[in-house]
């Protein structure tokens, strides 16, 4: 939907610009579609000139078919797997996280998403050397968390401290500073600048819930808009520039003993490719216990339903081995 | 400069106009001017100022941070952060079993939520903590200020004296058995009256007063910048009856959360909640469980249960972002929030109570 603008196209010169809009055709859209041949003549403009102008502009804003060859040698290229420094959460994805998609966490409060995405974080950038972004809206990150974890490596302590340094941290916490730091993000992408960046290959966003929710709900129907342009950010940057996309969600209940529904409703189930839902193990908070189950809800690849049992309670998460007795209480 | 004009923070009506009319970048509104776009919209001319002013503010501030200016620069590193962590201070709750369990006492910066069966210590520990945030930082404290905002009415003054009362008498034995200059020197300043001053009440009765007090203490905050604390006590209270629309419910619960997670952070203050119970029916057992409902579980950062084992007061750490969950046993006494003292130690019956399930009555003091 972009504006006639005088030079948009060769062409489309600025003598021509008013006297398009004066007869209500504003935008590149409404010029395409409108029938030649009246707007020549309310116009006073030459027909042949319009029509030439018409085939540019459609040349210019149309998208190209792509060949499947070649677009599955592009993918071939572009996209990397990461693993998520769990094996196991490894192996309910397909070996681990693939870069231009949008994964998404979810489960009850206490369920250890953010202990997965601390864990990702803490492979990405020990293991694979790579930059993490970090959007916390929530409060829930907790470098000395993220410290813990890297000192469970084998790594020496200089590497670890690199590796800290390699994770950024962005505190937003409404939906506008988050949008605001997409986009920043995606500006200093596009100029490549290596500063501060770097080659990066995640972003974490936990959680994405929490600053929509205030939104949703009731008469408005901004907060929807507002999702979706999210959304469309999310999926932009993970196509564009190959990053995996990692958000953490809510789950609610419809009534109070109904079962539990990932929140953000139908709209925004669309947006990741990939579902995982943490439960534990346990269905009551009184006995306490490090153990949870994550369960394959939505995927391209795998079948869904699939489920692995990771722990939570060591200095990293682990998959869970038959022999670890639990944490004592 | 390339941002999309749906996601700045102008008005719905306005947003929706601008992308009606062919707008799509934050640059296009910009070059316009705003005669131009007063009259491409429709809009008055100082209400197309107004916007190009929101516009202008967001675009200027996407190209150049100011590090350093509170609240509108939150990047750093995970090094960076770590540093700052480790230089943080807690806030002691003189049970130090329940402060092992948290990693060293109520983290700044987070929200904790304390949730519970009515009698079982929530509002005990509130006032503990609020009289705890202004030990003098030679003593291990972070020498602050509280803020607490009361919707029960539970909060009772004379409680509070007794428990400051039982925490300037611990500082002066530490400053006995040590004795040194800046130790004797902060005692002068903590005493009973100093530590009752530096405790803001608020009372609020209804939900709009909690939100609006909510809303309006940033300033109060910038204005009395050694606040360490902010606890409100009683959150389900006001949410819980007279609302017949649930959504709206949700929505203003998760805006409140998402304000308080503000103030925690750009104030460098903890915030403390205590939260009710209520019963969950299942199809063969009911359970209790946090009242409020699922997302609200998700509005705070620790979040401690304590419940009843028989006559023993428990705590469970249920949700935290670094520390594993345990259960420790606490007590109630005179002196305010306590561990469990071993059995052998006690000389006076300071644990057990006639009627465990009601707090300590004056009598049973003395």
């Amino acid at each position: 939907m972009a504006l006639l603008r005088a030079g948009l196209c060769p062409g489309l010169t600025a003598e021509m610009v008013p006297l398009l809009r004066a007869s209500g055709l504003r935008t590149v859209v409404d010029f395409v579609s409108s029938d030649l041949e009246e707007v020549a003549q309310k116009c006073s403009l030459s027909y042949k000139a319009l029509v030439a102008v018409r085939r540019v502009l459609l040349a210019q804003f149309s998208a190209f078919p792509a060949n499947g060859a070649d677009l599955y040698e592009e993918l071939k290229s572009s996209t990397a797997i990461l693993s998520t420094g769990i094996a196991s959460l490894d192996k309910l994805l397909d070996s681990g996280l693939y870069t231009g998609e949008v994964t998404e966490l979810m489960g009850v409060p206490g369920s250890g998403k953010t202990q997965v995405c601390l864990s990702i974080a803490a492979s990405v950038s020990l293991c694979l050397k790579q930059h993490v972004l970090f959007l916390d809206s929530t409060g829930g990150f907790t470098a000395s968390r993220l410290y813990q974890m890297l000192q469970a490596q084998p790594e020496d302590e200089e590497e670890q401290l690199e590796a800290l340094q390699r994770v950024q941290v962005v505190r937003v916490f409404d939906v506008y500073e988050m949008l605001r730091a997409l986009q920043e993000l995606r500006d200093s992408l596009s100029q490549q600048v290596l500063s501060s960046t770097g080659p990066l290959k995640v972003v974490l966003i936990d959680s994405v819930s929490a600053v929509i929710y205030p939104l949703l709900g009731g008469k408005q129907s901004e907060g929807l808009a507002l999702m979706m342009q999210l959304a469309r950010e999310l999926k932009m940057l993970a196509r564009e520039f190959s990053l995996a996309v990692v958000v953490t969600n809510q789950v609610t209940r419809d009534s109070s003993a109904g079962p539990l529904k990932p929140a953000l409703g139908r709209s925004w189930s669309f947006v990741p490719s990939t579902r995982v839902l943490l439960e534990s193990k346990e269905t009551t908070w009184e006995k306490a216990n490090m153990q949870r189950i994550a369960s394959l809800a939505k995927s391209p690849r795998q079948p869904t339903g699939l489920q692995v049992e990771l722990d939570i309670g060591n200095s990293d998460v682990q998959e869970l081995s038959p022999a670890t007795p639990t944490q004592g209480l | 400069m390339q941002r999309d004009v749906g996601s700045l923070p102008l008005a719905p009506a306005l947003r929706a106009r601008l992308v009606a009319a062919g707008f799509q970048t934050a640059q296009e509104v910009l070059e316009t001017g705003p005669c131009g776009l007063s009259k491409e919209i429709g809009i008055s001319k100082e209400e197309a100022l107004e916007a190009l002013q929101v516009v202008r503010q967001e675009c200027h501030s996407d190209a150049t941070r100011t590090a350093g200016a509170p609240g509108t620069s939150r990047k750093c590193t995970a090094l960076e952060l770590l540093e700052q962590e480790q230089a943080q201070g807690f806030i002691i709750t003189f049970c130090s079993a329940l402060d092992n369990v948290l990693g060293g006492g109520v983290q700044l910066t987070k929200i904790t939520e304390i949730c519970g069966a009515p009698g079982v210590g929530k509002t005990q520990l509130c006032m503990q903590l609020a009289v705890d945030v202004q030990i003098p930082e030679c003593f291990g404290g972070l020498a602050g200020e509280a803020v607490f905002i009361d919707t029960e009415g539970s909060f009772m003054v004379d409680r509070v004296v007794d428990i400051a009362a039982a925490c300037v008498q611990h500082c002066q034995l530490i400053a006995e058995a040590h004795q040194e200059e800046d130790h004797l020197k902060a005692l002068e300043t903590f005493s009973l009256e100093s530590i009752l001053s530096h405790i803001y009440y608020f009372r609020c009765r209804d939900y709009t007063e909690l939100l609006a007090e909510v809303y309006l203490l940033p300033d109060f905050l910038s204005e009395h910048s050694k606040v360490r604390l902010v606890v409100i006590d009683g959150i389900a209270f006001p949410f819980r009856h007279d609302f017949e629309d649930l959504s709206l419910r949700t929505r203003l619960l998760n805006g409140l959360a998402q304000q308080l997670i503000i103030i925690a952070n750009d104030h460098k203050a903890a915030v403390v909640l205590t939260n009710q119970m209520t019963t969950r029916i299942g199809q063969s057992q009911s359970t209790l469980v946090p009242a409020l409902g699922e997302s609200w579980g998700h509005a705070a950062t620790v979040r401690l249960i304590f419940h009843w084992d028989n006559n023993q007061r428990l705590a469970t750490l249920y949700k935290s972002p670094s520390q594993k969950e345990s259960t420790i046993p606490y007590h109630i006494t005179p002196h305010g929030f306590r561990d469990v003292q071993p059995p052998a130690v006690t000389q006076n019956p300071e644990g057990t109570e006639m009627n465990p399930r009601k707090r300590l009555r004056r009598e049973e003091e003395k």
